[in-house]
């Protein structure tokens, strides 16, 4: 019998089918080599692109040159401008605002590495700080409200043709996203029938339960949800309850290098370097000039990391409902991640 | 400077590019093939399908599960949800959850197995649109049902697994939850203006006329003002009505014209793109959603959604729907 099971945090059912399980040697992922470009994101290309805001580099190293570990360049191909006034407007029943943002990429490695689990532990922790640091930075600038990091791996998940060179996103916009709006409101409903935060209840719970926990450190855990959307859909979450990524401590760092190196690699081996997303759900910038957020947001919300792997066709059913039909049992993917041995 | 725009009904922010839009031609657009092969929705091949539900045929001269039939319904055969069964909601913990319980049911739209829903004739659509009418309606009897969901899946790249036109149905134990927005969201606006916010859009579009695609007497096809995706096309009834099933004849035979008319032209103007269409109406046995309106959104499958979107819900349209609906309003058929 297939189970519909509901999400705790935004309410959103999905079908888990139970009987004809997907395992992932069914999802036969092809690869086909098609040549690259030259990489502009290489070392010693760093001419190729705009100029760089930061990067963690070697002691009497200049700016766009060599002897870097990670570097932040404006993206090539913004998708939102950081000059000028957003400008909110009406035109009739409809709503209008300037595109004013940041768009910005972390490029991972300045070697052509393609996936983040080919870096050490410290490389990626390397990472993690720089995109904490790009964060609190942009929340300096009072036009943003909120400031998503993403990825995109491989062509099926929106990946470029030109180069596959690892990096991440960074896009500060002017208005809080749909999506992690929901997961405010949710969390904060929550919180208000309950006083504990959805989330470390689902730690709570997951830990205890231990069938879809994949991968369990001292403080970051990593589970396939209850209510995957996706087979083999990951989220990874810190045990101690923080409201913001930007406050992550230095252990916490040193584990999320970890759970990202573990966690991918298993990916990669088991399903054949599949494409995927994976994206930073944090708390929006608060201001104390304007109000306008709940008293509980900081008791109420908690930030995490989704990976979802792109290996179905998402069809017209899932996009029109909301309403997700995964074929592979959450249980049976961490299982299946837990034994997969590197 | 391209926009961000808000839909005045989820306050789902979109951004459109209104300066430099990718236009029609830069999308690498390949038609999509059929293979054939054997096909357990050709004509000949009815045993293949479960048992026929319903179909459009001469009753006194052919049997079910026989040749003769123009439209015929069939269960899934892989469904997603189980008929039989109670729904046994229940908790494990935090997690709620019930058996997947709801059918699952495959509309086959006609014999031909080259033959896309775009290249039937008005009448033929018409008996299309009038067995999704009589399929929605029996499944509302059952009373463990509170959505009925009807959409279609063209092309590969848009979830099709048999390229035989077809719609599926889903009857859902649950509302599912990007509906639950738009009801939210039309119930809002209904309480601050007393007006229905489909309505007003229809108005607007109508005034400005910039994006508008397609129009007869009952039906009004759009690129709405906060498109998604490049090329989305909504189509709404003009007469304000919250449930589909409840379309009268002459508005089925207007609904007929206007899909023949706007699927030929994404047909013909983007190379068959594969796309998806979803029937949104309002939820059964749950309340009268007065201010409700039911529409039929088109989506056309031309970019990849990547994770910014995903993670985000900020879609980002590279194409302007201004532009897309000119395109459209201008291609030949």
């Amino acid at each position: 019998m297939p189970e519909l099971r509901r999400d705790p945090v935004i309410g959103r059912w999905v079908i888990i089918s139970t009987e004809r399980a997907k395992r992932p040697s069914d999802f036969n992922i092809k690869h086909v080599d098609e040549p690259e470009a030259e990489c502009p994101f290489c070392e010693g290309h760093e001419k190729m692109t705009p100029t760089e805001i930061f990067a963690i580099r070697e002691p009497g190293t200049k700016k766009d040159s060599p002897g870097w570990n990670v570097r932040v360049v404006p993206s090539t191909n913004p998708k939102f401008k950081i000059e000028g006034n957003v400008d909110r407007r009406g035109a009739g029943m409809y709503d209008v605002m300037n595109n004013i943002g940041a768009h910005e990429v972390i490029l991972e490695s300045p070697r052509h590495l393609t996936d983040i689990y080919q870096l050490s532990e410290a490389e990626i922790q390397d990472v993690i700080n720089t995109s904490v640091y790009r964060i609190s930075e942009l929340e300096k600038d009072i036009r943003f409200k909120y400031c998503l990091l993403f990825k995109n791996h491989g062509l099926k998940a929106g990946g470029s043709k030109k180069t596959k060179h690892l990096r991440s996103q960074l896009i500060a916009t002017p208005v809080t996203p749909t999506r992690i709006k929901e997961e405010l409101r949710g969390s904060m409903f929550y919180f208000e029938y309950k006083e504990r935060c959805v989330f470390c209840d689902i730690i709570r719970q997951e830990i205890e339960t231990g069938s879809r926990v994949i991968m369990d450190t001292k403080t970051i855990v990593a589970i396939a949800p209850f209510a995957s959307r996706f087979p083999f859909e990951i989220w990874i979450m810190p045990k101690i309850h923080r409201t913001d990524f930007m406050n992550i401590q230095a252990d916490e760092i040193q584990d999320l290098a970890i759970v990202l190196k573990t966690i991918f690699a298993k990916l990669s081996k088991s399903l054949n370097d599949p494409p995927y997303n994976y994206m930073l759900h944090t708390a929006p910038f608060r201001r104390a000039k304007r109000l306008g957020y709940w008293h509980t947001i900081e008791e109420d919300y908690h930030w995490h990391i989704e990976v979802m792997p792109r290996i179905t066709q998402v069809a017209g059913f899932e996009w029109g409902s909301g309403f997700y039909i995964n074929p592979t049992p959450p249980e049976e993917a961490a299982k299946y991640l837990r034994e997969v041995t590197l | 400077m391209s926009q961000l725009r808000r839909d005045p009904i989820t306050g789902r922010w979109v951004e459109v590019a209104v300066t430099n839009p990718k236009i029609y031609s830069d999308f690498d657009l390949k038609p999509q093939i059929k293979k054939g092969g054997t096909c357990p929705f050709c004509p000949g091949n009815e045993k293949m399908t479960p048992p026929e539900i319903e179909a459009v045929r001469d009753h006194h001269k052919t049997k079910p599960d026989t040749p003769g039939w123009t439209v015929r319904v069939v269960s899934n055969k892989f469904p997603a949800l189980k008929i039989e069964g109670e729904l046994d909601r229940r908790g494990i913990g935090m997690f709620d959850m019930m058996n997947g319980i709801g059918a699952h049911e495959v509309i086959v739209e006609n014999t031909d197995h080259n033959k896309d829903l775009a290249d039937l004739t008005p009448a033929e659509i018409k008996d299309v649109i009038i067995k999704y009418v009589s399929r929605s309606k029996d499944l509302e009897n059952d009373m463990r049902f509170r959505y009925i969901l009807l959409f279609k899946n063209h092309g590969e790249s848009a979830g099709a697994s048999l390229e035989h036109s077809h719609t599926q149905l889903v009857a859902l134990p649950i509302v599912p939850k990007r509906v639950k927005e738009e009801l939210t969201g039309a119930q809002h606006y209904f309480k601050y203006r007393e007006r229905c916010v489909f309505c007003d859009m229809i108005a607007q579009e109508q005034q400005e006329k910039d994006r508008i695609v397609f129009e007869n007497k009952n039906f009004l096809v759009f690129c709405p003002f906060v498109s998604r995706f490049p090329f989305e096309m909504w189509m709404l009834p003009k007469t304000h009505s919250p449930e589909f099933k409840s379309i009268d004849e002459f508005a089925i035979q207007d609904m007929a014209a206007a899909l023949k008319d706007v699927l030929m032209k994404l047909k013909v103007r983007l190379n068959d793109p594969a796309y998806n269409f979803i029937i949104h109406t309002a939820p059964i046995r749950d309340g009268f959603y007065e201010e409700y309106h039911w529409h039929l959104e088109i989506m056309p499958k031309l970019t990849n959604v990547a994770g910014f979107e995903w993670g985000s819900g900020l879609y980002i349209n590279p194409t302007s729907p201004e532009l897309n609906a000119q395109y459209l309003r201008e291609t030949k058929i």
